[in-house]
């Protein structure tokens, strides 16, 4: 291209102390094209958008903003030179208000005192432009996350924002608001805004974006055009070896009597049968989750009961679920799933830490036991002893898995259990998910990827408002019959 | 590991090695007299004691700010055990034992008290061990209608100043050299808390519950219990160390005996490395903020600067401390 590029990154090096994270990524960023930035997770396409985003000073190289070679020294010198980022972890403010959000740290003032009217109005044609349906004076803990969404590309557009990097987006979003998402994006890039978009949906990278760039371990693949790229050449391009089928082939849905049953339960029934792989689909805020972890004993019980082959439990606490052998892999893998600062031996016993002793723990059984999952389930973490925190996110989720597996659960609850996770360890977590049912574990996927319901379990259930509103065999298993459940669209 | 990081993690140890080296420079041969070693380390055992229990507390995620008072109402209690028990013409040294009991299970249920409103009633941390630090320290001067509670026992002051002899050490009469019961009673709990901290299942799970409370409970741990057993374990260490205290004075202060111990247990789990927002700790850094605190106030002594200004340089070395150690976190 003959333009000056918008942004340009030089022969990049990062070094962390026990690796290169970028090994020379030099990467052109045209103005005013929404730009696609792929890899495994692991590949460095974080730590490439933290440097630019001003978080991590790059080793070596050169950035060069309009022609002009750049440092940018932290996330308020990116926004001055007009680099926003918006994190797949939202950093917004849940006690003040939208317009508090978009002006926090630049607030209007009017003789020394903060000029709220203005901020307010000012705010209000920002979200008019993001196509917010919320007013500016709206408390942002109130906002579910694609609303939190909103505001922070509001927040962008407010700094007038030249370059928006966006990780993850559409990660916490249902399907409808991310198609809205798209739409924003494109109206953005009419604006002239440079859009770099990480994600691991192939196929919305594909949709959207006008160029493609893939890294694997550090080094920059490739940059193609959208045009003509398809979700298996990428995924080809990032994992170096041509993926065969995505889905393992299914196995033959399983007869006889459930192993886990739901009976009016919050309002909700259902059974499961050992071997059985059950979809929990429905649009985000449809109460999956909730369900989830009341039935995990994680949140408190309305009524009903809950059945292990076919004997009534009382469950009031995980610790009592765990006795029972359900185990619940958490959505919120940061939050919930794992404890970050600590070690991976230690994450992966923890649930089950009496089983390597009751009072002294036997520390060498434990690495042992640790080694094990991670030989299993190829967990790739260099030390075990390591914290959890330095791990990236597939082999995070992978390390949340073992931790339950290490229980021996019978019922086995996952939720978005490849949220963002790359397409390599996708696919091994869904051949372990099959064939942790082939030995006989009961089953839930909680997943908002309709695609990855369709292509794993044996049948479907749809949850809308709290309630579960329908079911879906395998043979009438397709994205329009969830998605006219989850939306609650009459059948046509 | 890096410059910063070393610093870091072994930067309390560091400046209790620099601090000994001048004391030996200046004060050569005195400082180094065994006295005066077992004196370091016996002079604020029992602070130190407490501060171990502090810092399972602290890892846990919480704070006690009730260990002071709770050790003067303990500490009272304790006496008049003594006195009631003797009366009744019991052995000495029987008396001693049941009365120490006595103190360690009143602290334990005082601080099983603070455990159950912190864990179960959910009321912050801060707020129920202030609430302890006032009412526990009024139930003291109730207990000593408001002054001082002698012992009538001879025997609890010998135990107070009895202990093992260091071998091959004699002192100027030509006596034994003793190593008092209370340091040795703080070593053994340092070496207990340590093994069972970084080796017992419990001990983990006050790490993961400090770590991330939520995730301690999705990950089936009983969160509430860790976080009732660390108050009560932590009670039941001041009860002891009120003992100590009282048997060292043969009586108790109740308005003096204590006081200001919560901020010398906190500060001397800070510098030790533990931070006050939980998840991570060690036993052994607290005992080097003991040692540190104590070297440093018998320096203050030694080189006759006026005391009054003790308060400022802890001040400034607590401060120093969470300073370099905070660091750490963004070097992971």
């Amino acid at each position: 291209m003959h333009l000056v590029p918008k942004l340009e990154v030089q022969n990049i090096v990062m070094e962390f102390p026990a690796m290169r994270a970028l090994d020379g990524v030099s990467i052109a960023f045209e103005p005013g094209e929404v730009h696609g930035v792929v890899g495994e997770n692991g590949a460095g396409k974080s730590t490439l958008m933290k440097i630019l985003g001003g978080i991590l000073q790059a080793t070596e190289g050169t950035i060069v903003l309009d022609g002009a070679p750049t440092t940018l020294t932290g996330v308020r010198d990116a926004l001055k030179h007009g680099i926003a980022m918006i994190h797949q972890e939202l950093n917004l403010v849940d006690e003040l208000t939208v317009a508090e959000n978009v002006f926090l740290g630049r607030e209007i003032t009017k003789a020394k005192l903060l000029d709220r009217a203005k901020m307010v109005e000012e705010t209000e044609t920002y979200l008019q432009l993001v196509h917010a349906a919320f007013p500016a004076t709206t408390k942002v803990g109130n906002l579910s996350i694609a609303g939190k969404q909103l505001v922070e590309i509001a927040k962008a557009v407010a700094v007038n924002a030249s370059v928006l990097i966006m990780d993850e987006p559409t990660a916490v979003l249902s399907e409808p608001e991310a198609d809205s998402l798209f739409e924003l994006v494109a109206k953005l890039k009419e604006r002239g805004t440079t859009v770099l978009y990480i994600s691991h949906r192939l196929a919305e990278v594909c949709a959207i974006c006008d160029r493609i760039t893939v890294l694997r371990d550090g080094v920059k693949i490739e940059t193609l055009d959208a045009e003509g790229a398809n979700p298996a050449k990428i995924a080809d391009l990032m994992v170096g070896r041509p993926l065969t089928d995505f889905y393992p082939p299914k196995t033959l849905a399983p007869e006889g009597s459930p192993l886990f049953e739901v009976d009016n339960f919050n309002g909700v029934g259902f059974a499961v049968r050992p071997g059985e792989i059950v979809g929990l689909a429905g649009l985000v805020g449809a109460g999956r989750t909730e369900l989830a972890e009341a039935i995990f004993g994680a949140r408190p019980v309305t009524g009903g009961e809950v059945k292990l082959s076919g004997k009534s439990c009382r469950i009031s606490s995980p610790k009592q679920a765990m006795r029972h052998g359900i185990a619940y892999v958490s959505e919120d893998r940061k939050g919930l799933g794992l404890h970050l600062s600590l070690s991976v031996v230690h994450n992966i016993t923890l649930a089950n830490l009496r089983g390597y002793g009751n009072i002294v723990l036997n520390h060498k059984r434990e690495l042992d036991a640790a080694q094990n999952w991670k030989k299993d389930l190829d967990i790739r973490a260099g030390d075990l002893e390591d914290a959890a925190f330095n791990v990236s996110g597939g082999n995070q989720q992978k390390v949340a898995i073992a931790k339950w597996l290490d229980t021996k659960p019978k019922v086995l609850i996952l939720d978005e259990p490849t949220r963002g996770v790359d397409v390599g360890a996708k696919r091994e977590i869904y051949n372990l998910i099959q064939s942790l049912a082939k030995q006989g574990m009961a089953c839930i996927v909680i997943s908002s990827e309709l695609p990855e319901i369709i292509g794993l379990c044996h049948r479907a259930l749809v949850m809308r408002e709290g309630r579960l509103v329908g079911e879906l065999s395998e043979s009438a298993l397709t994205e329009e019959g969830v998605m006219r459940l989850a939306a609650g669209v009459e059948a046509a | 590991m890096n410059r910063k990081n070393f610093l870091s993690e072994y930067g309390a140890l560091i400046a209790l090695v620099l601090l000994f080296a001048i004391n030996v420079a200046r004060r050569g041969g005195n400082f180094l007299q065994v006295e005066n070693l077992r004196n370091l380390v016996s002079q604020n055992a029992a602070v130190g004691i407490i501060a171990i229990g502090m810092t399972l507390v602290i890892i846990a995620g919480g704070i006690d700010l009730s260990v002071g008072s709770l050790t003067a109402m303990c500490g009272a209690a304790a006496i008049l055990l003594v006195n009631k028990l003797a009366s009744g013409g019991m052995d000495a040294n029987l008396v001693i034992l049941l009365a120490a009991l006595g103190a360690v299970v009143i602290g334990a249920a005082a601080g099983m008290i603070n455990g159950v409103v912190i864990a179960y009633g959910r009321v912050a941390a801060f707020v129920v061990t202030l609430a302890g630090l006032a009412g526990f320290r009024s139930i003291a001067l109730v207990l000593g209608n408001g002054g001082e509670i002698r012992s009538q026992v001879p025997a609890l002051q010998d135990f107070g100043f009895g202990g093992v002899p260091i071998p091959f050490v004699k002192d100027a009469g030509g006596g034994p050299v003793l190593f008092y019961w209370s340091a040795c009673i703080f070593i053994a709990i340092a070496l207990v808390a340590g093994f069972v901290l970084n080796r017992t299942r419990f001990g983990r799970y006050v790490i993961a519950v400090g770590a991330n409370p939520r995730a301690a409970e999705f990950s089936a741990i009983n969160v509430q219990t860790i976080r009732l057993a660390v108050y009560t374990i932590l009670g039941g260490l001041v009860g002891l160390a009120s003992v100590l205290v009282g048997a060292r004075m043969n009586s108790v202060g109740t308005g003096s005996v204590g006081l200001y111990y919560e901020l010398d247990a906190i500060a001397a789990v800070v510098i030790g490395g533990t931070s006050l927002r939980g998840g991570k700790g060690r036993i052994w850094g607290t005992v080097v903020g003991v040692l540190l605190l104590t070297l440093i106030s018998n320096m203050i002594t030694a080189e006759r600067i006026d005391t009054n200004w003790q308060g400022l340089v802890r001040g400034i070395v607590i401060l120093v401390a969470v300073l370099i150690q905070r660091g750490r976190k963004s070097d992971e």
